[in-house]
């Protein structure tokens, strides 16, 4: 067993994702599944071998002139977000209760 | 002259176009019937999340408009074309098939998505998919499942399976999805028609939501290889607004001729005798070397020693790139979002946990761990430096050969629930993920039906880095030898309408 349900718990709280008990339990026995699943990784001999972050040697990055040019408008972006009020994103109090809206 | 349903159904691309320039009908009879085709055939189906009537009929107007005036016809004129619902469209919603992208308005137009419509196809609408990409089996969407055309009571593979579901019940003549682990050609291969994950940098993926942000590809499907080389051939090249995508001068509608003499095509043995893999698979793969060797390609033998571990570094490293992309969603800037929270935090755990689907959440949450501090070393590290000797054995082997010849899947559709387990859902992915490691192209071409199953079978053939054509080449050649294979799913046969 790699990850315990606290440890589960744990993960949710960084990944911001609320899990209530009975899916904590559910998840820690899929993690711990996949995880077992993986490792084969950890077996092999890699002493000396470089990674590979990307997929195709020996390319540059296409670059584009920094100019300016139109992009995404205001309203557009806005017109998509849950809660718009004043043109801004509205957001509850990040403090909590006691933090309020002031 | 109108077109019939049952005639549009099993028209080429080319066939549409060439019949547009020579006034047999008309883009908005084109339109007229793709979309009664939709109406009749999709209620079994399920391919479309969203159907645009209306762009496809002004995309038909300006295409009869250019006729009128005896202009020349683009590439894909009147083409009725579906895409995958993480491609953005102005005008229509970008789901991704997640409640927490079911209110998304596309606030612009994908890059493959723009160039397919400046080519002349009609947009018909977006289609199903797992949610965000992560599945198999088209079975995760929030939208309910799709069903394969070729038997109703099976999946059609996935993650793109409304994209493969589309063509192959003859709504869509061509359609767009994307291939992270295998998501174009795994349902190509389920569904009997063609599908192209292209080398990494063909295609690029400006408006594309992102999964595995070194793995996503995106490419066509077609119901011949002729169709997806010409939708390619619409969709590729560099984009300003994607660093990685790549010039791409090839034609690959040019190269669909010449044959495969003198060409060097390798086989892998131990795919041949893997496990899990069905008989059936088997067969079919070993009767397309046949006839390549016929056609007179030279079949090699080679070894992709590090292959099998190629599974275990794309579960490490695909999670790992999807937590970090799906970090975006914070129910702040766009996406669902969750009432009554009490405070930010809270608002960012309850809309995440009521927004993504149980297999998006176990994703985020395997990726969220193998990040972490600690375990990095364990698994990601090592996850890299196992994809460099994947990479190597096939920089390797097509030092001997100009193409490979390989399994799709293990095993024909199967039926829903089938595969409940996850980890045995991941398996079903072992031909086509080491391609996404490695970052070459990869095509699912239908041989026929499995002798057991009943069911169709791909084969799939792969090639260098951005030696695509190659692909298309042996393709071609041996899409030539199977001559008597059905285009079209016959599960939905008899159910179309008469004169559009």
């Amino acid at each position: 067993m790699y990850l315990t349900e606290n440890d589960v718990r744990g993960i949710a709280t960084y990944a911001r994702i609320g899990l209530s008990d009975g899916e904590v339990a559910a998840m820690t026995v899929d993690l711990n599944n996949i995880i077992e699943s993986l490792r084969p990784i950890t077996e092999y001999d890699l002493e000396g071998v470089e990674p590979t972050f990307h997929p195709i040697a020996g390319l540059a990055n296409v670059m584009r002139e920094d100019a300016v040019r139109p992009g995404l408008a205001h309203q557009d972006a806005m017109a998509i977000a849950p809660h718009v009020e004043s043109g801004a994103y509205r957001i509850p109090p990040i403090l909590g209760d006691n933090g309020g809206d002031r | 002259m109108a077109i019939s349903v049952a005639d549009y159904r099993s028209l080429s691309a080319r066939a549409i176009r060439d019949g547009i320039a020579r006034a047999d009908f008309s883009a908005c009879e084109v339109a007229g019937a793709a979309l009664a085709a939709i109406e009749a055939i999709d209620p079994r189906v399920h391919a479309f999340l969203e159907v645009t009537s209306k762009l496809a009929h002004e995309a038909a107007v300006r295409i009869d408009a250019l006729r009128a005036k005896d202009q020349p016809l683009p590439a894909l004129a009147g083409v009725p074309i579906g895409f995958k619902d993480n491609m953005n469209l102005l005008g229509t919603r970008t789901t991704c098939a997640s409640r927490m992208l079911a209110d998304y308005a596309s606030p612009y137009t994908a890059t493959c998505v723009g160039r397919s419509l400046a080519a002349g196809a009609l947009p018909l609408g977006k289609l199903n998919m797992d949610e965000f990409a992560f599945g198999s089996s088209t079975e995760t969407s929030c939208f309910g499942r799709t069903h394969n055309p070729w038997d109703l009571d099976r999946v059609p593979g996935g993650s793109s399976g409304g994209s493969a579901a589309a063509v192959a019940a003859g709504m869509a003549t061509v359609s767009l999805g994307s291939d992270t682990g295998g998501s174009i050609r795994q349902p190509a291969s389920f569904c009997g028609v063609v599908g192209f994950k292209p080398t990494y940098g063909v295609v690029s993926r400006y408006g594309v939501v992102a999964f595995g942000s070194s793995l996503d590809q995106v490419g066509p499907f077609g119901r011949s290889v002729a169709d997806v080389a010409t939708t390619l051939d619409a969709i590729a090249g560099r984009d300003p607004f994607d660093c990685t995508s790549q010039e791409c001068a090839t034609s690959f509608s040019a190269v669909l001729d010449a044959g495969v003499e003198g060409m060097r095509v390798g086989i892998i043995p131990a795919y041949l005798e893997a496990k899990g893999v069905e008989a059936e698979v088997v067969v079919a793969l070993k009767g397309a070397m046949d006839r390549l060797e016929r056609c007179g390609a030279r079949l090699v033998e080679v070894e992709l020693p590090n292959a099998k571990a190629a599974l275990s570094a794309y579960y490490v490293i695909g999670p790992c790139e999807a937590f970090s992309n799906l970090s975006r969603f914070d129910s702040v800037r766009y996406g669902y979002r969750a009432p009554g929270a009490r405070d930010l935090g809270d608002q960012y755990e309850k809309s995440r946990a009521d927004g993504f689907g149980p297999e998006a959440v176990r994703r985020i949450m395997l990726g969220s761990y193998l990040l972490a501090s600690g375990v990095y070393d364990t698994y990601y590290y090592p996850a890299q430096q196992v994809r460099t000797l994947i990479t190597q054995d096939y920089h390797r082997a097509f030092e001997q050969v100009d193409a490979l010849l390989a399994p799709v899947s293990p095993r024909t559709a199967f039926k829903f629930g089938e595969l409940a387990d996850p980890t045995a859902m991941y398996l079903s992915d072992i031909f086509t993920i080491p391609i996404n490691i490695a970052g070459n192209g990869g095509m699912s071409l239908p041989v026929g039906r499995g002798e057991a199953s009943g069911l169709p079978v791909g084969v799939q053939v792969i090639g260098p880095q951005f030696r695509d054509e190659n692909i298309f080449r042996v393709a071609a050649a041996l899409e030539r030898c199977y001559p008597e294979i059905e285009r079209l799913a016959p599960a939905v046969e008899g159910v179309e309408g008469g004169e559009a």
